[in-house]
């Protein structure tokens, strides 16, 4: 008798419990689809504005969609705005900085992950100790080493050397981690049938951090997209302009042509969407990594 | 007797052997290990600890543009701190907007995370959407933002109207502007609602449930589960983020040039205008080191109060 009792009382329990689990996950569900629309309004306002003649952006109340789509704006604003120029310069920089920054992070990833060697410890905390220092910090002495020590104004060098230089004490820690994860068992077999600690590094841990390596890349590529401050000292001449930094003189050039601006905004978000696009799983398994084990 | 003391020898050369083999191995890998090491290596000495000696000592020197540097002690820093006209200002701004900044977009990502570690349909297109602020190229986002600020036509003034309140200066008003770039800046950090949702994952379902079973409601849950077991990931976004926001230069370089007033005269920004604009550049590396000094400071504080924080769970090694 008293059984029954409290196994139907743990039944309504029970019962309660998913119900007050599907309220909760309702809720969220609300919640975050208000949220997602709130994150993705200031997207769709510059794209709205983009597409709107520069009388139609200034009448009251605003208007949530474009009257009429003016996708001429964009042709307009490619006429002056040289989108095909920045985008090829800041590929100039992006593609060799991306490629040595993931070479060299995996090769001292691997080396922190598997070798012993004298010095690992402190070589280890010397990089831990940098991912602690601001970069902005040391942007003045390196700018002397470069332009009036090397010689290299107006070139970009002082861009593109940097990331062959370890990609970051961040990427290296990656590649680190995910080296980890490899079973060694995988090393020791190659190495008993005779491959050094290079081949095995090529053979076996190359192929296995495919995904890590994606992700650096990735992550480089928006390290080096974001970085107007670098890219507006060392850059001076119109030729040689990013895509960021020729957006800022498209802006301070323009003040009120918003519609014009709006656009060269919109076409400067494409190349990152379309990578975010391809690498997009990667991404997201990538900083999962990073984020677990520090 | 004899067989076997040459058994013996034959067992020790080989063991010797072996050892040597080791040995060699071990020597080799040292190298190997070396090898791969020099390009960062090079990167840590060449672009990161030698500069920021350099930065020191360039700091007590008067070194204008062309001209040569000539000694002067301390008083680069006792312009900064008693007559120069930004930089105590602009020490207060950065610290404002990266206190607003970090404590805003840590609340904003873990609540998102949160969300997204129910069981809710589409979860995958809403990491995605959440995500997405993060890759786009900052300045383009901040100018594209300024827009959506406008005072007269832009969408939060007419927001603001319509629901009956004034409008706002968003980027034209000294005590409105940090708090306009701080939202920029907290609507871009996908990449903590990541790292949180993938912390959130391996929180153990069971402890909730224990938790449950003994009657506890959601937000005795959340303060005593989910907040502990976090503690690790909750301090390395707090670092990660602290010292990025404290960088803040591009709100200040695309679009405000710092103003009005001072009001967003970001440390940086006053650095590179010092350094780039008017050519001080022994002047601009004192403004480096304190901005150096202060973020040392902010993260020392961190480490020293994280012992008593964050919960490490014992199996964890």
């Amino acid at each position: 008798m008293k059984d029954k009792v409290t196994g139907h009382k743990s039944a309504s329990s029970y019962q309660g419990r998913i119900m007050r689990e599907r309220i909760g996950n309702g809720a969220s569900f609300v919640i975050l689809l208000v949220m997602a629309a709130a994150v993705m309004l200031p997207i769709w306002w510059i794209f709205r504005s983009s597409l709107m003649s520069n009388t139609e952006l200034y009448a009251w109340p605003p208007a949530f969609f474009p009257g009429r789509w003016l996708f001429s704006n964009y042709t307009e604003t490619l006429q002056v705005f040289k989108l095909w120029l920045y985008l090829a310069n800041t590929m100039t920089i992006i593609v060799p900085s991306v490629i040595g920054g993931t070479i060299t992070a995996v090769l001292s990833g691997y080396a922190f992950a598997r070798l012993r060697f004298g010095g690992k410890r402190f070589i280890f905390s010397l990089c831990v100790g940098s991912m602690l220092l601001p970069t902005m910090v040391t942007l003045i002495p390196l700018y002397i080493m470069w332009t009036r020590g090397l010689g290299l104004s107006n070139t970009y060098w002082p861009l593109i050397i940097p990331y062959f230089c370890g990609g970051g004490a961040f990427n290296i820690f990656l590649i680190r981690q995910f080296i980890c994860t490899i079973p060694r068992e995988l090393d020791e077999a190659a190495s008993i049938d005779g491959a050094g600690p290079l081949r095995i590094l090529f053979s076996i841990i190359v192929p296995a951090i495919k995904p890590a390596m994606i992700v650096v890349g990735l992550l480089l590529f928006i390290t080096i997209w974001n970085d107007l401050l670098q890219q507006t000292i060392y850059i001076n001449r119109p030729e040689d302009f990013t895509i960021v930094i020729g957006l800022s003189m498209f802006r301070s050039g323009l003040k009120a042509d918003w519609a014009k601006i709006m656009c060269a905004t919109c076409l400067s978000f494409v190349p990152g969407l379309l990578i975010y696009m391809v690498g997009q799983k990667y991404f997201v398994e990538g900083i999962v990594m990073t984020g677990l084990k520090n | 007797m004899e067989v076997q003391k040459e058994i013996k020898e034959i067992k020790e050369t080989k063991e010797i052997k072996e050892i040597k083999k080791h040995s060699k191995r071990s020597k080799q890998e040292a190298k190997t290990a070396y090898l791969c090491l020099i390009p960062a290596f090079i990167g840590l000495s060449v672009i990161t600890y030698i500069p920021l000696i350099a930065v020191f000592i360039i700091s007590f020197f008067k070194w204008k543009g062309a001209s040569a540097p000539v000694f002067n002690g301390f008083d680069n820093y006792i312009r900064l701190f008693t007559t120069d006209p930004y930089f105590m200002d602009s020490m207060k701004v950065t610290v404002y907007f990266s206190i607003v900044t970090v404590i805003g977009s840590m609340i904003y990502s873990l609540a998102i995370a949160m969300l997204l570690n129910r069981r809710i349909p589409a979860r995958g297109l809403f990491r995605v959407i959440f995500y997405l602020p993060y890759i786009l190229p900052a300045a383009a986002v901040y100018i594209g933002w300024s827009w959506l600020y406008e005072n007269n036509f832009g969408v939060f003034n007419y927001v603001l109207k319509s629901i009956g309140i004034k409008g706002i200066m968003f980027l034209n008003d000294s005590s409105a502007v940090v708090p306009s770039l701080a939202l920029i800046a907290i609507w871009l950090t996908g990449n903590l609602i990541v790292i949180f949702l993938a912390g959130l994952q391996n929180v153990p379902r069971s402890y909730h449930e224990a938790a449950e079973i003994d009657g506890a409601n959601s937000w005795q849950r959340f303060v005593n589960i989910t907040l502990p077991c976090m503690s690790p990931i909750i301090f390395y976004n707090l670092i990660m983020s602290l010292i990025a926001n404290m960088q803040i230069v591009t709100p200040a370089l695309a679009l405000t040039g710092g103003g009005p007033g001072n009001s967003s005269m970001f440390m940086t920004y006053l650095m590179y205008r010092y350094a780039f604009k008017s050519n001080q550049i022994g002047y601009a590396c004192s403004i480096s080191f304190v901005f150096f000094i202060i973020i040392a400071v902010f993260t020392v504080i961190l480490f020293a109060t994280s012992k008593s924080w964050i919960f490490y769970e014992e199996a964890d090694n």
